[in-house]
């Protein structure tokens, strides 16, 4: 099943299979790119940012970046 | 040749697969602490804590070095001492760097502590190294703890919700929090934020509402218990017109997009060279602006331009802040130095109400001189924008303040 | 000679600058914006070599102030070399910033530094392979210990400007070779 980033839930973890083009420069910096696990740590309410751990590196990003990204979940 | 992003990922992946081998790991406590510090649920508490925690000492600190050492070394040695071998008692040159005096009943008196003398080597000194000095070390160790642990990016995602509202973005925190030390290397940490919009709101709100370490410091001495309403119509004037700001600056407020590191244990040796960059830097640019402003008020008094414009300017202060006409040259000094000014504040007559409003106003008067020179780095445009949202703030905030006031009836 | 210090923030940058560089350190602004950075002085083999601790980046397009400045410090010393710091325990991101580095023609070495938390994290990295495949020096090194700095200042010399096309080169022939190693083993 594939979910944007955005819509993830705590603890739910999955492989990135796509990136926005404008988000992907953006993010590369990060470690964060297509083929990567990405797990959800946690999102902060009222629209706040999303943190996610890629390669045991932990990134913090904001909401609209966040629903650029696309996951596929695995669990 | 150049890649581009996908190219240079794959060439990476290739590398990485022939180089690398990635053991199980171990979660461990660090992570955990690191997780939870993050979460709202258990990470909003904690930040509250540690704020808490950080304001505590910093008060604790400050007073017991400034109440209990060093006012004693400065009223009841230094003073008299001064006022004894310095030559010329009652003369301009006396007046500017030693005690500017009193007079009761067409009498000259002399002042009896270092706050009230007006002296360049006596309250001058006395701001620079009895006020200033503890509140500045103390506040800096402890934040470079914070920042040495890796604190700092966690407090900024905790943070970045209400902080995106006013068009920056959680990391805002830093330069805030590093301008109540000194509104200078505050400025400079501006850098972190993206579009040169976020940068001049960040700046303008800075200059305004965040009260540096000098600023805190006498406060903290002379009026204590004051100090929570004083910093809360800081911090709300400093959301309200950053939100104002944020709708009418041109340009993006992008997202944000930070590394949140592991904690880390800090190195004493990094700390300790980070806390003495930075004393030595304040010191570089406070001892000379303190004294120099402490001379530039004190031949103003002399030659009675306080006076002439405090009486002109009072029926403002009285009428639109509320605030006793006495106040009006103290009000006037702090357009050079704010610390004094509160410190003159505190020896006047007025309802605690009345105190608060002088004191938040000149807390957001006039950036010092120092801020300034800063900021026109940045771009003369930006700080004549700034001057003049500072001058919109200074009279609509002011004013409100003192609506407030009758509002609630205690004006 | 001058040595740029790059890498993400936070991966020691400064712990090597303040190893390298003796007590005449300077901060500077760096001019137009409220980026500060400092540099300082070293000799290598008798001769006086700058070094520059430039601003943390994550990557060569700029996302704020201090990244743009230090892509700019890069691109204003063509003549520079490049101490590329790179996390060890985050090698993959922090190799995309010295890709993009060594793909603008600079002549680089590579540290990979926090060999100790990769080590923690059961990371382990093949320093002489990774060597061969970019074709430029990589010391592992701990900054903070001091471990693998001596390395590092005496194989800058070989620091040298390589093709990205070599490296694609390198990649293919280095899993060539293995997939013969692990053939001929299993035979
Ligand atoms: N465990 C470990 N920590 C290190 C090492 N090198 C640096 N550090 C720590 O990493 C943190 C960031 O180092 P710093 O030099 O300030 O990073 P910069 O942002 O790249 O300049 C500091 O707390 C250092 O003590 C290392 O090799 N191992
Ligand atoms: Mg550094």
């Amino acid at each position: 099943m594939k979910k944007k980033l955005s819509e993830m839930d705590y603890g739910e973890q999955g492989t990135v299979t796509e990136i926005e083009k404008d988000l992907q420069k953006r993010v590369a910096g990060m470690g964060i790119r297509v083929g990567k696990t990405l797990r959800m740590v946690t999102k902060q309410p009222i629209k706040g940012p999303f943190d996610v751990v890629v390669d045991e590196a932990e990134t913090s990003l904001g909401l609209d970046m966040a629903g650029k990204i696309t996951v596929e979940m695995t669990k | 040749m150049k890649l581009n992003t996908g190219e240079r990922w794959d060439l990476i992946d290739r590398i990485s697969k022939e180089t690398v081998t990635f053991g199980a790991y171990q979660h461990t406590l660090k992570d955990a602490i690191g997780e939870l510090t993050v979460k709202p649920m258990t990470g909003i508490p904690v930040a509250i804590a540690v704020m808490y925690g950080f304001w505590s000492v910093f008060g604790s600190f400050a007073g017991f070095f400034t109440d209990g050492f060093f006012v004693r070394l400065f009223d009841v040695y230094w003073l008299p001492w001064l006022q004894e071998v310095f030559p010329g008692q009652g003369d301009w040159l006396y007046a500017i760097m030693v005690d500017a005096g009193g007079f009761e009943s067409g009498e000259f008196v002399l002042s009896s502590n270092c706050l009230e003398s007006f002296g360049v080597l006596t309250s001058g000194l006395f701001v620079a190294i009895g006020v200033v000095l503890p509140a500045i070390i103390i506040f800096y160790l402890m934040l470079a703890l914070l920042e040495d642990i890796g604190y700092m990016p966690r407090l900024a995602v905790l943070l970045d919700t209400v902080l995106h509202r006013v068009g920056l973005h959680g990391y805002a925190i830093v330069p805030t929090i590093l301008s109540l030390g000194c509104n200078v290397p505050g400025v400079t940490a501006t850098r972190i934020l993206e579009t040169k919009k976020q940068r001049f709101i960040m700046m303008t709100l800075l200059a305004i509402f965040i009260p540096c370490g000098a600023q805190i410091g006498i406060m903290q001495d002379v009026v204590p218990g004051l100090m929570g309403w004083i910093l809360l119509y800081l911090i709300i004037g400093y959301f309200i017109f950053g939100y104002i700001l944020n709708k009418i600056v041109p340009g993006k407020a992008p997202e944000f997009l930070i590394d949140v590191p592991p904690y880390r244990r800090p190195m004493l040796s990094n700390i300790g060279k980070k806390v003495w960059g930075r004393i030595a830097g304040f010191f570089k640019v406070a001892i000379p602006f303190v004294l120099l402003g402490c001379a530039i008020v004190g031949v103003l008094y002399q030659l009675g331009v306080i006076r002439f414009l405090g009486d002109a300017l009072a029926p403002v202060f009285v009428g639109w802040f509320g605030v006793p006409k006495e106040t009006a040259g103290p009000l006037i000094a702090a357009f050079l130095r704010k610390d004094l000014a509160v410190a003159q504040l505190s020896a006047i007559t007025m309802t605690p109400y009345q105190m608060i409003t002088a004191v938040v106003l000149v807390s957001i008067y006039f950036p010092c001189v120092a801020t300034f020179a800063m900021m026109l780095k940045e771009g003369w445009k930006e700080l004549l924008g700034a001057l003049a949202v500072l001058t919109v703030v200074v009279f609509t905030y002011g004013g409100l303040i003192h609506l407030i006031g009758i509002l609630l009836g205690v004006a | 000679m001058k040595i740029l210090l790059m890498g993400h923030p936070n991966v020691g940058k400064s712990v090597f600058f303040n190893r390298l560089t003796g007590a005449n350190v300077t901060e500077s602004n760096y001019p137009g914006t409220t980026v500060d950075y400092t540099k300082g002085w070293m000799k290598i083999e008798g001769e006086d070599v700058e070094i520059v601790d430039v601003p943390g980046t994550f990557s060569l397009d700029p996302k704020d102030r201090a990244e743009e400045v230090a892509v700019s410090m890069l691109h204003e010393s063509r003549d520079a070399k490049v101490i590329a710091v790179i996390d060890a325990s985050k090698i993959e991101r922090g190799l995309y910033l010295a890709m993009e580095i060594i793909e603008e023609g600079y002549p680089l070495v590579i540290a990979l530094n926090m060999r100790d938390v990769a080590e923690d994290k059961n990371i382990t990295i093949d320093a002489d392979r990774l060597e061969r495949i970019l074709g430029i020096p990589v010391v592992s090194t701990v900054a903070i210990a001091g471990e693998g700095i001596k390395e590092l200042v005496s194989r800058l010399k070989e620091a040298k400007p390589v093709n990205v096309d070599d490296i694609i080169a390198n990649a293919a022939n280095a899993s060539d070779t293995e997939s013969a190693a692990d053939a001929g083993g299993a035979a």
